[in-house]
Order: C-alpha cells, then sequence, then structure tokens
C-alpha cells in the first residue's frame, strides 16, 4: 500500500506542477480582435449587417443591390397593366370578392334587366372589388339603370372592339363597357386601383350607371351563404390576396460577404467606449474631497487625429460641488486625457472617434 | 489596444493564484478533494497490482491443486508459507481435516461441517480483503462532484459579496472569483470521475475473484466429503 500511495503522490505532483506552469500565465484576451457581444442590435440603430454568402469576401457587409423597379406611368387605357396595351392582360391574381363568386347566375333570375348578350354571362368572374364597396350607394339611384341598358343594348352590338372582353367580369359590367365607349378612363381607374372614394363622389349621370351596376352583386351573398354555408365560409377564410412582400434590403455597393466581423459597424462599441473612459480615469487623480460632492459633473471633449493623437486640447468643463474642488477636478482631467493619449481605437471606427464627449462623476466613482 | 487593456486591474489567475487567493472554506475543500484524489490513485494502483497478483496466484495453485499431487503433500509445502486466496481456503480446510481425524473423528456429516464452516470463514476472509478500501472509491465518486460543488458555492458567494461590497459589477472584479471558484468543482471532479469508473471495474474484478474462490471451496469441499466417506465407511 505504501508504494501505491507514494506513486499515487508523485503522479499528482507531476500533474499539479505541469498545471501549474501550464496555467500560469493565460492569453488575455485581445479585445482587438475578438468581436464584441452584438448588443448594439437591441439599439435603435442596428449595427448589424446581413452580407450576400454567394460574394466574395470584402471589407464590408453589402447585400446584393435590388434595382429599384421602374415605376411607370398609371395605365391610361384599362386593366392592371403596367403600361398601356390595346388589349386588356389576363389578371395574373384572382379579383378578391369571394361571395359574390355566384352572384351572377342568381341576379340573372330576379334581375329587372334582360340581358342582351346571354354568351357573356357563362365565364362571368368574380365581381371586382370595387363592386362591393360602392355598393350601397347604388340603391337609391336604380331607377336611372333602364335608360343606359337600352343604350347599352343598342351599343353592345359592336361588341368585337377591344374593350369588350372587359365585359366578362360580370354581367352587370355590360353597361360599364358601354360606359367605356365615351369615357375609358373613367371606367378603367375602379378595376385598377378601388378607390371608391372617388367613385361615390362622382355625380355624373354616366357614373351613377357605374355604381348602379353593383346593386345585385350585394344581394347576392346571402342567398349564396345559405345554400353551401361550410364552402363559402372556407373560401372567406382563405386568403386569396397576392403577398405584396416585405421592404428590400437595399444597397448601392456591389454585393460582398463581408470581414469577419459583421457585427462592426461603424460605431465604438460599448465596451470600447467603456475602455476609453476607464482609461481616462485610471489616469486621472482625482482631487482630495471629491467623494463629498456626488453631484459633480466633469464634462471633457476632445477631438482625435486618425494616429490617435488629440486633435487642439481638450475641453473641459465643469458644474456642482465646490469651486475650488471642481477646478482642481477639471485640471486633473484635462492631464488625464492628455496621459492616456495615444488612443488606440480601431481605425475602421474613426468617424465615431473622431469627437469624444465623455461625461465623468468624479464624486460618485470609484 | 493594449493601451486600454491594462485599465483592466490585473489580477493573478495562474493554478496557484486562484488557489491562494481563496476563501479558507474553499481552500478546505481543495485540499480536501486533492488528498481524497491522491488516495483514490492509491487505492486504484495498490488494486490493480492486488488483483494481478491474486489472479496469478490463483492460476499457479489451480495448476499445483489438479497436478494429481497429493494433498497432504501440498499441505505440507504451504502450511508453512503465508497463503492468501485459494491457498487460504485450502489450508484453512485441511487443518479442520486434519484436527479432526487426529482427535478421531466419528461422524462424517459432522466432519463435513466442520470443514465447511471452516471454508466458508476463509472465503470470506480473502474475500473481505479483496474488496477493502473500494468502498473509499465509491464515496469519492459520488460525493467528489458535491464537495467540489460546495466549494463553488462558497466561491461565488464571496465574489458576488465582493460585488456588493466594491459596488463594481465589472466583469473584472467577479472573474477571478468565480474561475477560483470554479477550479473547486473541476478537482471534485478530477477525483471523481476516476473513481467512479475504478470503482466499477475493481468491483467487477474482486466478484470474479471472489467467484473462483467460492468454486474452488466447493469443489474441494467435494473432494473432501468422498475423501471422508472413504475413510470413515470401514470402521463404521
Amino acid at each position: 500500500m505504501r508504494t501505491s500511495v507514494t506513486s499515487s503522490a508523485i503522479i499528482h505532483a507531476v500533474l499539479l506542477g505541469w498545471g501549474l506552469l501550464s496555467f500560469s500565465s493565460p492569453k488575455p484576451m485581445d479585445l482587438a480582435n475578438s468581436e464584441s457581444l452584438p448588443i448594439e442590435i437591441i439599439s435603435d440603430t442596428s449595427q448589424l449587417q446581413k452580407g450576400d454568402t454567394k460574394a466574395p469576401k470584402a471589407e464590408k457587409a453589402t447585400p446584393k443591390p435590388t434595382e429599384k423597379p421602374q415605376t411607370k406611368q398609371d395605365a391610361q387605357i384599362i386593366g392592371d397593366a403596367e403600361t398601356d396595351v390595346e388589349t386588356k392582360p389576363i389578371p395574373t391574381t384572382k379579383p378578391k370578392v369571394v361571395e359574390a363568386a355566384e352572384a351572377p347566375k342568381q341576379s340573372d333570375v330576379p334581375a329587372v334587366k334582360p340581358d342582351p348578350k346571354p354568351e357573356l354571362q357563362p365565364e362571368t368572374k368574380p365581381v371586382p372589388v370595387l363592386a362591393t364597396e360602392i355598393a350601397p350607394q347604388a340603391k337609391p339611384k336604380q331607377d336611372v339603370a333602364p335608360d343606359p341598358i337600352t343604350a347599352a343594348i343598342n351599343d353592345s352590338k359592336p361588341a368585337p372592339t377591344p374593350d369588350a372582353p372587359k365585359a366578362e367580369p360580370t354581367p352587370q359590367a355590360e353597361k360599364p363597357a358601354e360606359e367605356a365607349f365615351k369615357l375609358p378612363e373613367n371606367v378603367a381607374k375602379p378595376e385598377d386601383k378601388p378607390k371608391p372614394a372617388q367613385a361615390q363622389t362622382a355625380t355624373t349621370p354616366e357614373r351613377k350607371e357605374v355604381k348602379e351596376t353593383p346593386k345585385p352583386t350585394k344581394t347576392a351573398p346571402t342567398p349564396s351563404k345559405e345554400k353551401n354555408g361550410i364552402a363559402d365560409q372556407v373560401a372567406d377564410l382563405l386568403n386569396r390576396e397576392k403577398a405584396s412582400g416585405g421592404g428590400a434590403k437595399r444597397s448601392t455597393d456591389q454585393a460582398s460577404l463581408g470581414a469577419t466581423k459583421s457585427t462592426g459597424g461603424s460605431k465604438l462599441s460599448n465596451s470600447e467606449i467603456e475602455q476609453v473612459r476607464a482609461l481616462i480615469q485610471g489616469n486621472w487623480n482625482k482631487p482630495v474631497g471629491a467623494q463629498d460632492y456626488p453631484d459633480m459633473i466633469v464634462r471633457v471633449q476632445f477631438r482625435l487625429n486618425q494616429d490617435g493623437s488629440i486633435d487642439g486640447a481638450p475641453e473641459v468643463s465643469g458644474s456642482g460641488g465646490d469651486p475650488t474642488l471642481l477646478r482642481t477636478a477639471i485640471e486633473g482631467a484635462r492631464r488625464a486625457v492628455l496621459k492616456s493619449l495615444p488612443f488606440n481605437l480601431p481605425q475602421d471606427k474613426y468617424q465615431d472617434w473622431a469627437k469624444n464627449d465623455y461625461t465623468f462623476h468624479p464624486g460618485a466613482e470609484d | 489596444m493594449e493601451n486600454l487593456a491594462v485599465a483592466v486591474q490585473t489580477s493573478d489567475v495562474s493554478l496557484w493564484g486562484l488557489f491562494w487567493q481563496a476563501g479558507f472554506i474553499v481552500k478546505l475543500v481543495m485540499i480536501g478533494l486533492l488528498g481524497a484524489s491522491i488516495w483514490t490513485w492509491a487505492i486504484i494502483i495498490d488494486k490493480v497490482l492486488g488483483y494481478g497478483r491474486a489472479k496469478r496466484a490463483f492460476d499457479r495453485f489451480e495448476q499445483i491443486f489438479w497436478s494429481g499431487q497429493s494433498l497432504e503433500e501440498l499441505y505440507r509445502n504451504l502450511g508453512d508459507k503465508r497463503t492468501t486466496g485459494m491457498g487460504s481456503i485450502f489450508i484453512a480446510a485441511m487443518r479442520e481435516w486434519k484436527k479432526s481425524f487426529e482427535k478421531g473423528a466419528r461422524s462424517p456429516i459432522a466432519l463435513q461441517m466442520r470443514i465447511d464452516k471452516a471454508m466458508d470463514v476463509a472465503l470470506s476472509r480473502e474475500s473481505d480483503i479483496l474488496a477493502a478500501r473500494l468502498g473509499f472509491l465509491a464515496t469519492i465518486g459520488s460525493a467528489g462532484p458535491f464537495i467540489g460543488l460546495f466549494g463553488t458555492v462558497i466561491g461565488i458567494m464571496t465574489s458576488f459579496m465582493g460585488i456588493a461590497g466594491s459596488k463594481s459589477t465589472s466583469l473584472a472584479v467577479v472573474a477571478p472569483g468565480i474561475a477560483e471558484a470554479l477550479l473547486a468543482t473541476a478537482i471534485g471532479l478530477v477525483a471523481a470521475i476516476p473513481a467512479v469508473i475504478a470503482y466499477n471495474k475493481l468491483s467487477s474484478d474482486a466478484g470474479k475473484l471472489t467467484a473462483r474462490m467460492e468454486s474452488f471451496a466447493d469443489e474441494f469441499s467435494a473432494i473432501l466429503s468422498r475423501q471422508i466417506d472413504e475413510k470413515l465407511a470401514p470402521r463404521s
């Protein structure tokens, strides 16, 4: 047993000795190379930058530049198209109105107006958004309808004109279609951007007719809901709107992956600011008795050159406390700043530390 | 940057520095755990060597025992030597056998029982020797981390009290205290991990050796039982 005890003790002594040697001087963390904790994210101005992963490395991380979408003038003729086209474009998304899907068929039957063109009815597409929105006002002005209808019957014969397809969306749209012959702008606009306000304010007899059209669709939803409730409820819940997407990540620079530090930014991190502050405090011989005036404030402002040397003299001002003590503190702070030179701060953040402004409480701080 | 790094108050964070700055209780815990570690390894070394020796001795003894040598002769050879393991069991049984025949044993059943008892006693004594001090390994294995943790908790408590006292939350104030506290847990784990591993290994080894002795005792008991029958049958 004695031999094993001694051998065990020897092994421990050797291991401890090795530990003492290897752990004797731990390498101090290099603050310059360590990425500061991205606490800045919490602040209102995030310094975090996202680069493009496929792009080569560069000094600064910049995402892929996004092309600014070309803004085009509003189409003058008809439809959703970005440019003016002669024929109406086929919409990529379905129009929004859901309940009204069945409306036309139902409205056919109770419709007071005879349909001049039955061939247009079968491929009735859902009524545009506008239709339901302006419905309420449409009702009282029903009486105006008959006249345009008769006119429409007469006018609708030359249908093959480019404007004719527009009549498809609703059976009621025939009347707007006829309208379109006279005033294309008026009809096209409500379809492009549903602005009911515009349509409502309009008082011209022609527009009344436009408003009048949605009336049947308004009445339609109730019977259709009763008919197949679940299907329609599901249809209600489905969001058929096209995703509009978030804001683009924009930058005007060449796309790049960015440097090893992604949280660098151009602002000094809190720890770097604290280091400067601690350096100044360390070099500052606080006047004796400063502890008695915790409200004493010393403000130090100075400019720095790119090489860390001071540009001009530090401006030190102070307030509170005993006047003579304050003067001593101000002088001490000035000397502390000069003594702390040169400041060795990250070059890429020079813009942030070119001008420095620190406030000290010589009484309150240790 | 070196300029700025200097601003932080430096403290000795070497292994010795950490130990030396630690509080009294933490120091005590560390020293205790270090001692436990030394003793653990002493036991491990001792047991590993001892089991190896015992295994070789068993092999040798079984070889001699089954070589056809007469039991009397074997007993005479072994009688004056210090024996362990199987040898001790053999000697205990033979001694009882001899004593009984010298006094003129009459009852074969009583003789058989006496021999079995003598062998049982020898067996339990031998297995006790084999398993001795293994309990310490188990204790260190289970309690070591807790003792270390105790030191850590005390150390961290002290460093938080330091924060409260100095009113400074700088990491540089807390870091040495926490590092020294964690050293206590580290030592606890260093002591406990080998202890647990060694305990499992050694206790299974001891179990194997004991089983081997038991089977030998059974076999020898059977042989002696046959002998008793042969010797006592003509007289009765």
